[in-house]
């Protein structure tokens, strides 16, 4: 294995202590029908927004659905790095998806893995229709996302971050992009579920689906299902990831909306 | 007065009959839609329709396009060409680094087989230029110097001292009152205040 | 015209303030920016916290795991501190590994636990020669506005300060660990050493708390890391132009003050968060 020379390096081998946890204290919930606490199993967590925090960038956000915390900055348009020739008509949008090290239950490593290479692959499929790229001719948008600390839905929420975090730093685009995931537990369909839910459930008719929308167009710019679903429960999981996205949109908006204000008065009228 | 109007890029602002899309808005199917977020102006122009553009704190980030003039910083030289670093598209400094190049063909309007880049150019001189192409895969950004008013702006002559113009292709050190060739701009009085 | 003159001649547009005895941000030459804590936000850390020195903010999260001493240090644990600087930061970082100032930065935090002993090391023994805590100290820029060691070390006390491990136990029998995530305690911080830096300015002026702008101007950096005994634990000066002892000596004595403020900042946070549990 090739020795990472760039970093502090620890013992070869750790562990972490959940393995070892007696699992006599773990209380199964998935029986139950429907979520604990206030949440019913087709709401969406609580959101938090928030714009321009990243004082270098050209634009960011930050957004916190339940404990799950995203961070995104976007730098350029810049020169592109890497050249051919479709980039002399548009622009290029490049992601990059990251998840720290201290985000997951299980510390991840510092390298990028596949996951997040899958993840920052995706990502981009999912702004690429929102943004105006041909007003960016041979120059490129950097778009970074960090997951700070991931409790479920990682994608749709970076989605909708990364978006607000590109209206913010003044890219054209056609519309915002949301997003909103789901997890089907046989009957049971949980709306942004949350870690625990995003991995708990076994048997039958079991999927995750995630949605990226352009609400105002109301077209779809991303879809990522796996598991095994019959076909009316997925149609019916995007109808209500769908739903899930529009009812982020008014606190989308609002973030927005602040950080112009907080940036500039209106200009005057001529 | 009624506070301004505020948007989110994808809201519909209007229809295409009632005005004519401005900066920050695109058309589609008939209507005109936002493209950034910020402040909704309307803005009555003669008897044509008012203009609707959306406009943020900042001005939209620009990039080089074909006929800009551009304000760049002389990187290298060679016989063939001169590599630049763009800072200024008209009067707006750019906040990221682009990169161009002037063609030993593009420096001068005349007698354009007897240039020499040598005598043309040295790294660290500012030189306006007008952009003539984006350029294709290989190559940055293709500028020109071939007109009165672009070349040389600003240069400092080999003992550091920042040179004054005598002629179209020569400036003078003060300090040794040294001569060095340069394919210099006759500056207009505007670009002089700033 | 303040903003053409701020780009074209930077270095001219500081001094102007300088000469003033103030700086572009409104602040004396000896004043820090406000500082603003925020620790155990993250859950799935051990213990984490965020540190905002003005605009620059940097977030450290520590991990625990288990593993095998080292032959040669069996009673002991292991700290690895890692700083990283994402694209996310700033449009000077690109992605993939870290680059020099990163590694410089790692070093730097790796040496100064060492070398102060904020966590005895062997107290994370729990076997001899067999099992000991490994604490991850991951530490991330999330916006780069210069400052980056003082903020990386004030995040990193207050992430220990803040960290819990579960009781564990080797069981005699299968010679396996237990862990018991109900019983978790705090760990004994030793010292707490707070770094103070600097930048000079034309070889004579000194400005402590340095934005990204001025440490990308100023001729020379200097950290000063002392403890709460105002012993020096670090004294980082990479190059730049000399300066006397008489201003070197000004330095540790703005961070000793420097030390009892923060360690009063971080008290006074952990506090109101034991309060609100």
């Amino acid at each position: 294995m090739p020795v990472d020379t760039k970093r502090i390096r620890g013992p070869e081998l750790s562990q972490s202590p959940l393995l070892f946890v007696s699992p006599v204290s773990e209380v199964s919930s998935s029986s139950s029908s429907s979520r604990q606490g206030v949440r019913g199993n087709g709401d969406v967590r609580p959101v938090f927004a928030r714009c321009g925090l990243v004082s270098q960038a050209k634009g960011s956000a930050y957004l916190e659905a339940g404990n799950t915390k995203i961070i995104c900055s976007v730098y350029g348009p810049r020169e592109t790095e890497r050249k051919d020739e479709t980039d002399m008509k548009s622009g290029r949008l490049v992601c990059d998806f990251r998840l720290a090290p201290f985000s997951c239950p299980k510390r991840g490593a510092w390298i990028q893995g596949a996951e997040e290479r899958d993840l920052s692959a995706a990502l981009a499929e999912s702004l690429q229709p929102g943004a105006c790229l041909h007003r960016y001719p041979r120059a490129q948008v950097d778009v970074n996302v960090v997951v700070l600390e991931n409790d479920g839905s990682v994608l749709a929420h970076a989605v909708t971050c990364a978006s607000m975090a590109l209206a913010d730093a003044g890219i054209e685009m056609y519309d915002m992009v949301l997003g909103c995931a789901l997890r089907q537990d046989g009957e049971r369909c949980l709306v942004d579920p949350d870690l625990a839910e995003e991995q708990s459930g076994a048997g039958e008719n079991q999927g995750r689906v995630a949605v990226a929308l352009l609400p105002n167009l109301n077209q779809i710019s991303g879809l990522q299902a796996d598991g095994e679903m019959r076909e009316d429960t997925l149609t019916a999981a995007v109808r209500t990831c769908v739903e899930g996205c529009h009812k982020l949109y008014p606190v989308v908006q609002q973030a927005i909306l602040r950080a112009v204000k907080k940036k500039a008065p209106p200009p005057p009228e001529k | 007065m009624s506070p301004m109007k505020l948007c989110v890029p994808g809201e519909r602002l209007c229809s295409v009959e009632d005005c004519t899309p401005g900066a920050g808005t695109y058309l589609r199917h008939g209507s005109v839609f936002a493209s950034l977020a910020g402040y909704v102006l309307r803005r009555n122009e003669g008897e044509e329709l008012p203009v609707i553009s959306v406009v943020k704190e900042t001005e939209a980030q620009l990039l080089p396009d074909v006929g800009a003039i551009v304000t760049c910083k002389v990187t290298s030289i060679n016989p063939r060409f001169a590599k630049v670093h763009i800072l200024y598209v008209g009067s707006t400094p750019l906040k990221d680094r682009f990169r161009g190049t002037i063609r030993k063909e593009d420096v001068r309007a005349t007698e354009k087989d007897k240039v020499e880049t040598y005598k043309s150019f040295r790294p660290g001189d500012i030189v306006l230029a007008k952009v003539i192409s984006l350029g294709d895969v290989q190559s940055n950004y293709l500028l020109t110097t071939a007109e009165n008013e672009l070349g040389v702006v600003v240069a400092h002559s080999e003992a550091g001292v920042q040179m004054v113009p005598i002629s179209w292709c020569e400036m003078q050190c003060p300090r040794t009152h040294n001569k060095e060739f340069r394919k210099v701009a006759r500056v207009q009085p505007e670009y002089l205040q700033a | 015209m303040a903003a053409g003159f701020k780009t074209a001649e930077p270095l001219e547009y500081h001094r102007s303030f300088l000469k003033e005895n103030c700086r572009p941000d409104g602040r004396e030459l000896g004043e820090f920016r406000p500082t603003t804590l925020n620790t155990g936000s993250i859950s799935t850390a051990d213990g984490s916290a965020l540190v905002k020195i003005g605009n620059a903010t940097v977030i450290c999260g520590i991990k625990a795991e288990l593993a095998t001493p080292t032959a040669d240090a069996p009673d002991k644990g292991y700290i690895v501190p890692n700083v990283d600087l994402p694209p996310l930061c700033s449009s000077r970082f690109r992605p993939g590994p870290p680059g020099e100032q990163a590694q410089v930065a790692s070093q730097f935090i790796a040496d100064i636990i060492d070398d102060s002993n904020i966590i005895k090391k062997e107290d994370l023994c729990i076997g001899k020669s067999k099992l000991c805590w490994v604490l991850y100290c991951d530490i991330m820029c999330l916006d780069y506005d210069g400052n980056l060691p003082d903020a990386c070390i004030i995040t990193l006390l207050a992430a220990l300060k803040n960290a819990q491990l579960p009781k564990v136990t080797i069981n005699k029998e299968t010679d396996l660990p237990e862990v018991d995530v109900q019983h978790k305690r705090h760990l004994q911080i030793n010292k707490h050493p707070v770094a103070s830096s600097f930048a000079v300015f034309d070889d004579e002026v000194i400005i402590v708390d340095p934005t990204t702008e001025e440490e990308s101007l100023a001729t020379a950096l200097i950290t000063a890391v002392t403890d709460e005994n105002d012993q020096l634990c670090a004294f980082h000066k990479p190059g730049g132009s000399s300066l006397s002892a008489e201003k070197l000596q000004g330095c540790i004595s703005r961070a000793v003050t420097r030390n009892r403020e923060i360690n009063k900042l971080i008290d006074r946070v952990t506090e109101s968060i034991k309060s609100t549990k």
